[in-house]
């Protein structure tokens, strides 16, 4: 299904032999793959595995230290600040915004590609900004500070400026992480609701069930590498997601939902964790205690 | 949103009446009072208005609001516009409210300068040594600290204010120690100058800061627009396609330039660059669209308001402008920074 997806769907982004890093550190090594337009990826790994490097980099935000990053066949490197910005739009992981901007100036932001440096925005700019809020649903957080509203909020908004942009690709840096269930999904959703219109979306995911759920094609990046590349089904699997946690995990077919769910598995029981615990509790560990723990263990591999 | 726009509007508007109606003040009072009539009826006559033929301007008045309290207005405009607009320009490119062009060093640069025209005795064989050192000081130090920040063609915000904490220490100890060396009458001297004056400014003074001062101002203000995405941060202002590298290094550079020409000409006035833009911000919102602007016109007015102040306050002795913006600026900040909502988190 993968490849007819990508035969079906013309290519927009691809990456050949990427290395990235910081300095000369490298942290990704030998990355190659391509995106068709209208795909919803998901990069997916364990924290520290490299994902919001490789987002950056691709972003043109870290430098390339070796490879490619061809955008519809051309070189990023050989495209102009403004004219990148209008194929591609970027939030980042935590914004932090200096002084009481309101949440429509901070949107406003993304019109600036459009904009040449003595132009002002004018009434279509007005007209698309306030179109992208009433899209993300924060229409009447137009006037607040970005001090004065919640997380939730405060991520459509920023999702609403990256609208504004206009682009054809999306690079979402962990958009829904830290937000409430319910939040998260909604994100999930829009993004979904973007890929169907023809956008295509390249994101940050922590939580695995949800990127099953929603993402059409997950990467899996592990020990500089992709590990693994394709759909749900193919990727979240307990021996992929092993290598890529290192940590025994589980992966489940919730038969009442029809999602793929992943649990990690409890550790056997380890005499060197008891003695640090019993430290940690001041030598209280009485056998009563222990045998609350390996209790504990039970209902954590249930 | 409209009703926001028409408020920065009106604002903007009450500010062109308070900056003019504080020139007027500034040369209506002082030791010889001059009526606000005949202050106007000079500038009717001067420009061959046929208004106000029959309130008769003295010549003494002539002469005083000529060559003593035209230049020294102007002066003081210029110079607190100057600091405003810098100030204001500096806070966006660091995304900081404390910021102010003090902390990459002009000040510092400047006092180098000056002591050292002092010192060599170059201020007393014309007036214009010392002007002219305090500025190319200025902007020494700022390419010094610039220099230091910059890797890779990338200048750091928190490398260039450490940086500029550097610098400013280094120079401080240089004039510290020329300051060790010379005599009691040139310490007096270089103390004088460090409390920046309006005192003495003539129209040289005026001729010698216009050019800079107002093309500063000219190009902060066309840059406004950018500004608001610079102060979004580095990542953010790239995201959408800003070439962050080279619009901080010429902001930083524009609003170095006009603060070092205020300093030359009025000495280090401190407190307007750091606390106008901060109060602006407070009153018409962050859009540098607005800020820039009311800073600009509420820079110049407060800096010859305190200027006004302090030239009648003690009869017959003038409290420098530097020492007014301080004790001026305290109480009306603090009674803001409590009241304000806009920059609660």
């Amino acid at each position: 299904m993968d490849g007819e997806r990508r035969m079906r769907n013309e290519e927009i982004l691809a990456v050949k032999n990427l290395a990235a890093g910081y300095g000369s550190r490298h942290i990704l090594k030998d990355i190659s793959f391509s995106v068709g337009q209208g795909e919803m990826i998901g990069l997916i790994g364990a924290n520290g595995a490299g994902k919001s490097t490789l987002l950056k980099t691709l972003r043109g935000i870290l430098p390339l230290l070796e490879g490619k990053i061809l955008l519809k066949g051309r070189d990023i490197y050989a495209l102009p600040a403004r004219k990148f910005a209008r194929e591609v739009a970027y939030l980042q992981q935590h914004v932090e915004v200096a002084f009481g901007y309101t949440a429509r100036e901070i949107v406003m932001a993304g019109r600036y590609p459009y904009l040449r440096w003595w132009e002002r925005e004018n009434a279509a700019d007005e007209e698309i900004v306030d179109a992208c809020m009433e899209y993300a649903g924060v229409s009447e957080l137009a006037g607040q500070t970005m001090y004065a509203i919640s997380g939730g909020q405060r991520q459509r908004v920023l999702l609403a400026k990256v609208l504004a942009q206009q682009t054809p690709i999306l690079f979402l840096d962990e958009p829904a992480t830290g937000l409430d269930v319910f939040y998260q999904e909604e994100i999930f959703r829009f993004c979904r609701e973007l890929c169907a219109a023809g956008k295509t979306v390249l994101m940050v995911v922590h939580e695995l069930s949800l990127a099953a759920r929603f993402c059409s094609r997950l990467l899996l990046v592990g020990q500089g590498h992709i590990l693994a590349d394709g759909t749900a089904d193919k990727v979240l699997t307990a021996e992929n997601l092993t290598q890529a946690y290192a940590t025994d995990v589980q992966v489940v077919k919730n038969p009442l939902t029809g999602h793929t769910e992943v649990f990690t598995m409890p550790e056997k029981s380890d005499r060197r964790k008891d003695r640090l615990l019993g430290i940690i509790l001041d030598g209280t560990l009485s056998a009563g205690t222990a045998a609350n723990q390996a209790e504990l263990r039970k209902y954590g591999s249930a | 949103m409209k009703h926001k726009r028409y408020q920065s509007g009106f604002f903007l508007v009450i500010m062109v009446i308070v900056f003019f109606a504080v020139s007027l003040l500034s040369l209506s009072w002082g030791q010889i009072d001059i009526p606000f009539m005949h202050v106007l009826a000079a500038f009717a006559h001067e420009l061959g208005l046929p208004i106000l033929a029959n309130v008769t301007v003295t010549p003494e008045q002539q002469a005083v609001l000529w060559h003593i309290r035209m230049p020294r207005t102007i002066v003081g405009l210029m110079v607190g516009a100057g600091l405003g607009a810098s100030g204001a320009v500096m806070q966006g490119i660091f995304s900081n409210p404390l910021a102010d062009p003090g902390i990459i060093g002009v000040s510092s640069g400047a006092a180098v300068g000056a002591v050292l025209a002092i010192a060599l005795g170059l201020s007393e064989i014309s007036m214009f040594y010392m002007p002219v050192f305090a500025f190319l000081g200025s902007l020494l130090a700022v390419t010094l600290t610039v220099s230091l920040a910059m890797r890779h063609g990338k200048i750091p915000v928190m490398t260039l204010l450490l940086s500029g904490v550097v610098v400013g220490m280094l120079l401080g100890a240089v004039t510290a120690a020329i300051l060790t060396v010379i005599n009691e009458q040139k310490l007096q001297q270089y103390l004088f100058w460090t409390i920046g004056g309006l005192d003495y400014r003539r129209w040289e003074h005026v001729f010698l800061g216009i050019g800079p001062i107002l093309g500063g101002i000219g190009i902060m203000l066309l840059m406004a627009r950018h500004l608001n995405i610079l102060v979004l941060g580095d990542i953010e202002a790239r995201a959408v396609g800003m070439p962050v590298g080279t619009y901080r290094l010429f902001l930083l550079a524009v609003a170095s330039m006009t603060t070092a020409t205020g300093v030359c000409i009025s000495g280090n006035i401190g407190f307007v660059g750091l606390v106008v833009p901060h109060m602006m911000r407070m009153l018409v919102g962050p859009d540098h669209r607005q800020l820039l602007p009311a800073s600009v016109l509420a820079g110049g007015a407060f800096l010859v308001f305190c200027d006004t102040v302090g030239r009648i306050i003690v009869p017959p002795l003038e409290v420098r402008v530097g020492i007014m913006t301080a004790f001026l600026g305290t109480p009306y900040f603090l009674y803001l920074l409590r009241r304000t909502r806009r920059l609660e988190r």
